[in-house]
Formats: structure tokens, sequence, C-alpha cells
């Protein structure tokens, strides 16, 4: 029953793929303490989807990842304003934003029902066991292989790319944005780009987890990772352990009790985050009481 | 008294900052000298802080501006080093000491490049002059707030700039970190740096500075310690404790005073 077939290794691949790529993202939405304005994006989404589909005709159009795209600034932008300039406090300007943005998404999908082959079921949860028989097939014929595969590759290059470009003024901001303006980094750009990323990371993803999962994928593995390091590189390594974690386990778990995996991954996930706040309360109350060393000046 | 200088390092010129259109800093108008350890006294809510964050850039003025080396802002970033306050970041941020005080070099670097050796042992040595070089792979949440501002203060030495601000770089640190991050600003000044520093403790201020800026949203004064440390100006500043100011002044007439020997 335990089968690691080759439909089994594409799911978990990709779907590791798409959990690091959130995970990436999700370690420095963490640090700006902006974890649910990701949230917010991912919902805010949805209009733009829905857009781009009415555009383009079909759901898998470079218009579709545009729109989303511009949504997703667009509720970066709409909840900065409500929070500095109407005086909101941070948490009710993100829910005013995304349930707004949401609901116009909702709206769009019903009144454009006739037109848009649009599932909000599957914009929601999605579903990424039907990866394996949606395949790229070129205009001669030749397939290459699950196009949502090809999509998380994509996705992964461009976040892993992003992260690594940009590592020195993403930490810089993240921790002192005003001394990081002071030397001259360009803070608004550097989260704008961060923003674009979450967007274009929901968009890119919602077919294989949906919109609302990819939430957890983006809170939860750095949440965890944060428990056991306080380092950054370690945090950034151990959030891509626990992504692939939570993939192949809750990959091998929905297929156990037959239900979904993206489901499955999500709660796995919450489970390994719960199982790390045990341990790591543990660790605490063995180091106690022992003094801690202090580190020798090296080199 | 409100002393202007010529070649001045820092000019603002007829500054005002409003939020929400009440006015924080009404038309400061002053200009520094090169070199000196200036302190800008206030009472709480005088604009300390936000002059400095002006000079900075990061609060727009409503009127007015600031030349800095006869010269904007954007053309001579990189002279200038700004030590927030202690407790404007997050100290939980996974970062060891070395790392942030690496933040202070990224400013050269620019974009993509990232600190190499040359940059690690000026970042070693900064952290010598703070006597810091024990914590040197330590963890930021685990310093006490004393080793904090000693490392905002050692990323501040790590621009190597010409003119310091410093945002109350005294608050909330113990005696000894007081007087090692005095004696390091003064060696500083020696060497020809500018130190401006924001600082609300009138009795250590009067021993710490050699050039005033006092504040109370407009403009006190500005001058040399001798010619604007007096009780009038004091009182102006300060408005209404006028007991506490009174024995200040004559604690500052005899010469000889010295707040840490109480």
């Amino acid at each position: 029953m335990m089968s690691f077939d080759q439909n089994a290794f594409l799911i978990i691949i990709t779907a590791s793929m798409i959990a690091i790529s959130c995970g990436l993202l999700g370690v420095f939405m963490m640090l700006r303490k902006m974890s649910m304005t990701g949230d917010a994006i991912s919902h805010a989404v949805l209009p733009g989807i829905v857009i781009g589909y009415l555009v383009s005709g079909t759901q898998r159009g470079l218009e579709v990842i545009i729109g989303a795209g511009i949504l997703g600034i667009l509720a970066t932008l709409m909840i900065d304003w409500l929070r500095k300039k109407a005086r909101v406090q941070l948490d009710a300007s993100i829910g005013i934003t995304f349930t707004l943005l949401f609901a116009i998404g909702i709206i769009l999908i019903s009144v454009f029902a006739y037109r848009v082959d649009l599932d909000q079921e599957c914009v929601l949860y999605g579903e990424i066991a039907y990866l394996p028989i949606d395949l790229w097939i070129n205009s001669s014929g030749q397939s290459f292989g699950p196009r949502i595969m090809w999509l998380a590759i994509l996705n992964l290059l461009l976040v892993g790319g992003f992260i690594t470009l940009f590592y020195k003024e993403l930490k810089i901001t993240s921790f002192d944005e005003k001394f990081g303006i002071v030397i001259g980094i360009p803070a608004s750009a550097i989260n704008l780009g961060l923003m674009s990323m979450v967007s274009y990371t929901t968009v890119s993803s919602f077919e294989a987890v949906g919109a609302i999962l990819v939430v957890a994928l983006l809170v939860v593995p750095p949440a965890t990772a944060y428990l056991w390091t306080r380092d950054l590189r370690p945090l950034i390594q151990l959030t891509i352990l626990t992504g692939v974690m939570v993939s192949v386990i809750g990959y091998y778990l929905a297929f156990l009790f037959d239900s979904s995996i993206a489901g499955m991954m999500v709660t796995v996930a919450g489970i390994i985050f719960f199982l790390s706040v045990i341990f790591t309360h543990k660790k605490f109350k063995f180091t106690l009481g022992t003094q801690k060393e202090t580190q020798p000046f090296s080199s | 008294m409100i002393k202007q200088v010529e070649n001045p390092i820092l000019e603002i010129h007829d500054l005002t900052v409003s939020y929400d259109q009440s006015p924080v800093l009404w038309n400061v108008d002053l200009s520094l000298p090169a070199g000196k350890l200036i302190g800008i006294l206030g009472p709480n809510g005088a604009g300390k802080s936000t002059l400095i964050k002006s000079v900075m850039g990061l609060v727009e003025p409503s009127s007015g501006y600031v030349k800095l080396f006869d010269q904007t802002l954007d053309e001579v970033r990189s002279r200038i080093s700004y030590v927030p306050q202690r407790e404007s970041v997050d100290w939980n941020f996974p970062a060891s000491v070395l790392d942030v005080v690496l933040m202070g070099t990224y400013g050269k670097l620019g974009l993509f490049r990232r600190p190499g050796k040359k940059e690690k042992t000026l970042a070693l040595d900064c952290l010598e002059k703070v006597g810091m070089t024990a914590f040197v792979h330590r963890q930021i949440s685990e310093l006490s707030g004393g080793q904090q501002q000693r490392v905002f203060i050692a990323r501040a030495l790590a621009q190597e700039a010409d003119l310091y601000l410093m945002d109350e770089p005294f608050a909330g640190v113990d005696m000894n970190t007081e007087a090692a991050i005095f004696q390091l600003l003064q060696e500083m000044s020696a060497a020809g740096k500018t130190v401006v520093v924001v600082h609300h403790d009138i009795y250590s201020a009067v021993n710490y500075f050699d050039w005033f800026i006092m504040l109370n949203l407009h403009l006190v004064a500005s001058g040399p310690k001798n010619e604007v440390v007096t009780e009038e100006l004091l009182r102006k500043t300060y408005g209404g404790k006028l007991n506490l100011l009174s024995k200040v002044s004559e604690l500052i007439r005899q010469k000889e005073f010295n707040p840490l020997k109480g």
C-alpha cells in the first residue's frame, strides 16, 4: 500500500518545491511581523485571477499571474495606506482589505460563471492529486510531464534567486528598516519585491494546494523553525527541511486515509509545529540552571 | 542664543516638522561646527528625536531644508552614521552580534555584494572599540540593554562615517557602559569626527558635551557650552522644574562638578 511509484514521486517533489518557496518567503514575512499580510495577499489575489481569466480565457495564461500579482501588491498598498493614513490598526486593516477583495473575487466568479470555468473549490483548496494527469503538452504533441511541476520549478527558481540576490537587503530591512533607509537601501522596493513574490507564489501554487492552504505553508514552517534556532541561516535551512517533511509525511498520510493531500500536508505541518513547541519547551527546561558558555573571541 | 558657524558640517535651515497638522518642531535654524561632541537637550516631547530623524531623511519636513557637508543627504549618505533608539528594533531577531555590526558595512557594499573578509575585520575592530569582543557570536536576544547599545554603536562605527547622529545612546544603560561609551565618543571627536547625541540627563550632559542644542519645540539655544549652559536658557528649555534647574546651574558654576562622583 505504501507504494513509491512515479506519481507519488512527482506529487511529493512538486509539493516540496511549493512548500520550500512558501517557506523561504514566509521566513522574511515572519521576521517582518507580516505573516498575516501573506494571508491577506493569498485571498486578495482572487479577483486578479478571475480578471486574468476573463482576459485570457484560460486558467493558465500569463494574464492570470499578472492580474494576481497586481492585486497582491494592491492589497499590500491598501493595508499600508489604511494603517498609516487612515490610522486603522494593522490587524483591522488586514481584515478589511482581504475580505473586501476576496468578496469581489467571489462576486466576479458568480456573475461571470457562464464564462468562467473557475471552480471556487479549486481556487480555495486546490487538488494536487490530479497533477500526474495534467500534462504540459506542446503543439507538436510532445509531453514534458506535469504542468504544475514545471510551474513549481519556475517558482522555486525565482523565489530562490530573489532571496539569494537580496539576502543582505532583506535581512537589514527586516531587522531595522529605518537604518536600512538611512544607509541607502531601497527599502520600499525590497518590500514591494517581497510582496510581489508572495502574490506570484500564491497564484502559482493555488491549483496545487489552494489559496487558503498556501497560507499555512507561508506561516507554519518558519514558525516551527523559529522555535529551534535563533540564527537566520539555520532558520532558513530548518524551514526548508520542515517543508519537505510536511510534503512527504502529508502525502503518505493522505494516501493512507484516502483524503486531500493538501489538507493532510497542512495538518502535518500543524502537528510538527505543536511537537516542536513541546520538545523545545523541554529543551529549555533541561538547560535551565546550567550556565551558558560565553563564546570566546575567535579569528 | 543661537550661534551660527562658518563652514558648518550640518546646516538646518528654517525647519518645521508636523505630524497630523500639529507641529513638533518650529522653525529650527542652526549650524554646527565640525569635530565637536554635540548634545541635544530638551524635555520629553521637545522634538529631539524628530530633529535627528529629519536630518536623516526619515521624517518629511513641512518646510525648510537640511544640508550636510554643504550637500544634500543623498550625495553624502556614506559619510553619515546613525544610531537609532535601542527600542526601535525587535532584539529577538535571529542574528548574532557580528551580523548586526556587519550591517553597518552594507551601505558601502551596495546591492548584491556580500560582506567579505575585509568587512568582517572591520566589524571585529569596531566591536573591540566598544568592548564587546567576547560577545562576537552571541545571539542578540541574549544581550543586556547596555550591550545592545554597544552593538548599535559598533554598527555605526562600521559605517566609517564623518558625522554621527545618535538617538539616546545612554538610555537605560548602566554607569559603566555610559562612561565607556562617552570615552569612545570623546576619542572619536578628538579624531576629527563630529558626534551629535540626543541626551535627556542635563546633569551628565554638562560634563559630556562641548556644544549644545537646546530644544523645546522651537530652538532655544545652539552654541558652545560656556555660552549656552546658563540658568536662563535651561529654564527656557525645561520650563517649570525651577528648583532642579537652579541646582544644576549652581553646580555648573562650580568648576569641579562631576556627577559620577556625586
